[in-house]
């Protein structure tokens, strides 16, 4: 079995995990970070998009308030790229208690939150699809992020300072002598061998799944119950700042304007496993019927795709034993050595994104704790590869590089005008077969025509890459066609309906795909 | 204001099921217009003429096979329009075109066989009709064959159409030629017109041959010529001195609006009227007939009354029938009784996608003699019919071209004045 040695060892590579990666890195550490899917598939690739203000949590959590805005002006220096600076706004629709308003304004004052009450005929000036009925509206730094965009630059930069990210990697077995971990086994889920790697102090980055890492380490009370979530994406944007309804956070009541299309979140449903990803009628029901709220006419836009996130929703079944110094109500950093007398040894869960960085931060002192050794974080003010210019990406930026060169670029998706250059670009940098792991870099088919042009297009050109066969190639094509049937057939009617007929005439009909050879 | 026009049958939508029927219609004699909100699938399917490919698996005999489904489902549209007259409205859909403007450019095959015709991935699809610049493709006739793109079109890949072929056992490789166009990204559309450039065309020879090995045939994606397309493949096949075939690919489809060209020219010799962007917004009924629709918006408007209606404006493609966001659907044209909606509760979709969808087979209900229930005068025909998931069938342009068809034979009692 290959062995590999390492400083630290990052299991998971959502947005904590990357983050840890990189700020060890960053730190002089030697990393390896191993995920079991692609970077970014777990909840951080299936949430709801924006960066908070920390408006959301100024009555209700004071403490996540002041991190997010904290973290909030930290991310537009370091990941402007990855970032629209949307802005936000809390309204009083007639659904929403008025007498709320005044509590959210004290809120943001107590918290520093940035807020600046607006009147109603403004906000409607500025988007005037929102409830005509509103009768406050508070302005806040919200923005939207592009996460996929983010967990790779982390991983990049983390790379560049000698980190090894090691993707479709799972962890099955904690390696650990006495009260000392000393690392993990981990299966390579595409090449089917297994790993061993050995690292001074193993970072449990899981999320929703911190549970079943700590309990391979054979570590107890780490419950994590996971809170499933949904989300649609309605096919343009409705609002061009994130809107929420001002009232305590409850089911569906934000629009989050992300690239070309406005995003309705949230239920809230506990399941036993954070691989779940049911999508119930009702719950589309409930989004449809809670966008209406804040967009009249919500039900009639196209709703393009669902999908479903877990919440890791820590409890700490050993709350009385714990040093509760670094556990914030948002997120759990456990030192297992103090908190379990097993070295080497750390979890990170909970939280948010917005606060991924923080939470990175705190999980590396802790390791360096453990260590031994002072290294002091830099993530707070290094920016991530790509946003060095600190400028955040603007909606109209793939267009108007396609209008500079009109003619002399193919767009491959036309729909996220996504070229054929480009395409071929991340095909080479990435090696990766799977349309699916392509379509989250480059948000290939994710627009109204959900890949019924593009996919032919770009299985074509992926199998014109040396060494191709046909066969992976069409089954790439399939299992896209798979994936992507997953987030739409839930939430399928209306005009996007009709889409979706049209691409089952070109893959059946013109294509036949069915009957590819075998 | 709305202006009053009177027509002995007024057809609704201009795909090749409206447009067959109004053709019928006017060569029976009847006056005929075909309202339409827009040109139909013709302009993105893959111009063949389907009538059942698979059931479920793969068929060679369409019509006998038409048999055994209709019998195992009678409420598919064929078990309505019969065995016979499948085949009739083949042969009049071919003599139609051997006698229309793009003549001899015509479909060739018939009703009882099924060909394997490549597709733009290189699976065979099996076709009862093609244009007849596809026909050198069947895979019977298929040993040795180039398959050619250029980098131009990204809506065909020559070498995943090769690989494929290879595959299924043909002996396929791929070349793209390099072609001086104007801009990075063209259509078949645009192809097809620099195709009819004599020059150009000679270019495009001039550079393919050296690419070319003895014994091979030459694969194209569908862009040889829209108003020329005879010319422009006998001149390739001349010049390259082998035969040539066209493969469906992505819309815009270049054979699709052939068909329509074709069945438009037929339609206007019969004497009946094509109005394009008349769109049906409202209708009245009177004594569970209808007695005429409305079209376009106010200070446009106008009506037409008539004897018979046929609705051929299509199925959830074109809009005609729609699930709305509280999951109930409609038929939205005439507000129309629908079939094969699956029952409250029940599911509409399944998370397999090559699974059987429970939606798929929706369709304006319809009594034995495709007539509208609840509408007497108002006939049904092509996408708007229940009872069949064409696309997985192979049978769209199959149902279209038969049913308008046998609407049209309906409504004139099989009158006719020529043809
Ligand atoms: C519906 C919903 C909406 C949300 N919206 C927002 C929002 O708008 N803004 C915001 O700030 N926050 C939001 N959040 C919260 C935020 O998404 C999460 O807190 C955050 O993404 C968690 O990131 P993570 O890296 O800790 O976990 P994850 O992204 O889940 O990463 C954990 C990774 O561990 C991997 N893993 C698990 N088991 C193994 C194993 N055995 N071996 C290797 N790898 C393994 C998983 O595959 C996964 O990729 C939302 C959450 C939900 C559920
Ligand atoms: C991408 C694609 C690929 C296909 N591939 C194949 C294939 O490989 N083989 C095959 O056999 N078949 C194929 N087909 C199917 C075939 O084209 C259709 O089944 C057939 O054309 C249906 O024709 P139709 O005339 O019934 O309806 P359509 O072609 O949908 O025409 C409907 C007409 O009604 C009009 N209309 C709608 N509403 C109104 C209104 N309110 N007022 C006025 N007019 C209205 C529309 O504008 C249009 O003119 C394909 C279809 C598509 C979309």
């Amino acid at each position: 079995m290959v062995t590999l040695t390492t400083d630290v060892l990052v299991i998971g590579g959502g947005a904590t995990g990357a983050g840890v990666a990189w700020d060890a890195s960053l730190r002089g550490l030697d990393v390896v970070l191993v995920e079991r899917h692609d970077l970014a598939q777990g909840t951080s690739g299936r949430f709801h998009g924006m960066i908070h203000s920390g408006g959301r949590y100024a009555v209700k959590d004071p403490l996540a308030a002041r991190e997010c805005i904290a973290e909030n002006r930290i991310l537009r220096r370091i990941a402007a790229d990855c970032m629209e600076d949307t802005g936000g706004l809390f309204v009083t629709t007639p659904h929403d208690d008025p007498a709320f308003a005044e509590r959210f304004a004290q809120g943001c004052a107590q918290t520093g939150v940035p807020c600046e009450e607006i009147t109603p005929a403004q906000a409607l000036r500025e988007e005037p699809r929102l409830h005509p009925g509103i009768s406050r509206a508070f302005r806040v730094p919200d923005a939207n992020i592009d996460v996929w965009k983010t967990v790779w630059a982390l991983a990049h930069g983390a790379q560049q300072h000698g980190a090894r990210i090691l993707t479709y990697h799972a962890v099955t077995a904690i390696l650990r002598d006495g009260d000392q971990v000393l690392g993990a086994r981990v299966h390579d889920q595409r090449g089917g061998e297994d790993l061993e790697i050995r690292a001074r102090v193993t970072v449990n980055a899981t999320g929703a799944w911190a549970g079943r890492i700590a309990e391979l380490a054979g570590i107890e009370g780490v419950r994590v119950f996971p809170g499933r979530g949904i989300m649609i994406a309605m096919n343009h944007r409705l609002v061009n700042t994130v809107v929420n309804r001002c009232q305590m956070p409850t089911d569906g009541d934000i629009i989050v304007p992300i690239r070309t299309v406005s995003v309705i979140g949230t239920t809230d449903h506990h399941t036993d496993d954070p691989d779940d990803q049911t999508v119930e009628q009702r719950e589309v029901d409930q989004m449809l019927d809670d966008g209406e709220k804040l967009v009249p006419g919500f039900r009639q836009a196209r709703a393009l795709r669902v999908w479903t996130g877990v919440r890791p929703l820590f409890e700490d079944a050993k709350a009385a034993d714990t040093d509760t110094r670094d556990v914030t109500r948002a997120h759990a950093l456990l030192d297992h050595e103090q908190r379990d007398a097993v070295n080497g040894f750390v979890t990170i869960t909970g939280g948010k994104l917005t606060t991924f960085r923080l939470m990175a931060e705190q999980t590396v002192d802790a390791v360096c704790r453990q260590l031994g050794e002072t290294r002091a974080c830099t993530t707070a003010s290094e920016p991530l590869p790509g946003s060095e210019r600190r400028e955040h990406y603007r909606l109209g930026e793939r267009l108007a590089r396609k209008e500079a060169d009109l003619n002399g670029e193919q767009l491959i998706c036309e729909c996220e005008m996504v070229s054929r250059q480009r395409l071929e670009q991340v095909i080479a940098r990435t090696g990766s077969t799977d349309l699916d792991d392509i379509r989250r870099q480059l948000r290939l088919g994710m627009g109204p025509c959900q890949g019924g042009f593009c996919i032919y297009r770009a299985t074509g050109v992926l199998h014109a890459r040396d060494g191709l066969g046909a066969d992976q190639a069409d089954a790439s094509l399939m299992a896209f066609l798979q994936e992507r049937w997953k987030g739409v057939w839930p939430v399928l009617h209306g005009d996007q309906l009709r889409q979706a007929r049209l691409d089952e005439w070109i893959f059946h009909g013109v294509l036949d795909v069915e009957h590819l050879p075998r | 204001m709305s202006r009053g026009f009177r027509y002995d049958a007024v057809v609704i939508g201009a795909g090749s099921a409206g447009l067959v029927a109004a053709t019928r219609l006017a060569q029976a004699g009847a006056s005929v217009a075909v309202l339409a909100k827009g040109v139909g699938c013709t302009h993105l399917a893959a111009g063949t003429v389907d009538v059942l490919g698979y059931a479920p698996e793969l068929v060679s005999r369409p019509l006998e096979a038409v048999a055994a489904l209709t019998h195992e489902n009678p409420q598919h549209p064929y078990a309505r329009i019969g065995q016979q007259r499948i085949g009739e409205a083949l042969r009049w859909l071919q003599a139609t075109l051997d006698a229309g403007p793009l003549a001899p450019y015509t479909y060739v095959g018939d009703a009882d066989h099924n060909g394997l015709h490549p597709t733009a991935l290189g699976a065979l699809r099996p076709s009862a009709l093609v244009p007849s610049t596809m026909a050198a493709g069947e895979r019977t006739q298929l040993e040795r064959v180039c398959i050619v793109g250029t980098p131009a079109l990204r809506d065909f890949h020559p070498s995943l159409c090769a690989a494929n072929l290879s595959r299924a056992g043909v002996q396929a490789r791929a070349v793209s030629v390099e072609l001086e166009l104007e801009r990075a990204d063209m259509s078949t559309l645009g192809i097809a017109r620099r195709l009819e450039e004599p020059r150009w065309r000679a270019e495009f020879c001039a550079r393919l041959t050296p690419l070319l090995r003895s014994e091979e045939r030459v694969g194209l994606p569908a862009m040889l010529g829209l108003r020329e397309p005879h010319t422009v493949h006998a001149d390739l096949e001349h010049r390259l001195g082998r035969r040539v075939f066209e493969i469906p690919s992505l819309p815009p489809s270049v054979a699709g609006m052939r068909l329509y060209e074709s069945l438009r020219a037929a339609l206007r010799a019969a004497g009946g009227r094509l109005m394009l962007g008349a769109e049906v917004v409202s209708h009245t009924r009177e004594d569970g007939r209808l007695s005429a629709v409305q079209t376009g918006a106010a200070g446009h408007a106008a009506s037409y009354s008539a004897d018979a209606f046929v609705l051929a404006s299509g199925g959830f493609a074109s809009g005609a029938i729609e699930l709305d966001s509280h999951w109930a659907t409609h038929e939205r044209v005439l507000g129309l009784a629908l079939d094969g909606v699956p029952a409250p509760g029940e599911p509409r979709f399944l998370p397999d996608y090559q699974a059987a969808q429970p939606l798929a087979s929706v369709g304006v209900a319809v009594d034995a003699q495709l007539r509208a229930l609840g509408a007497s005068n108002v006939y049904v025909a092509g996408a708007s019919l229940p009872g069949a998931v064409p696309w997985r069938e192979a049978s769209g342009e199959g149902i279209a071209v038969a049913s308008g068809f046998a609407v049209a034979q309906t409504i004139t009692g099989g009158r006719e004045r020529h043809g």
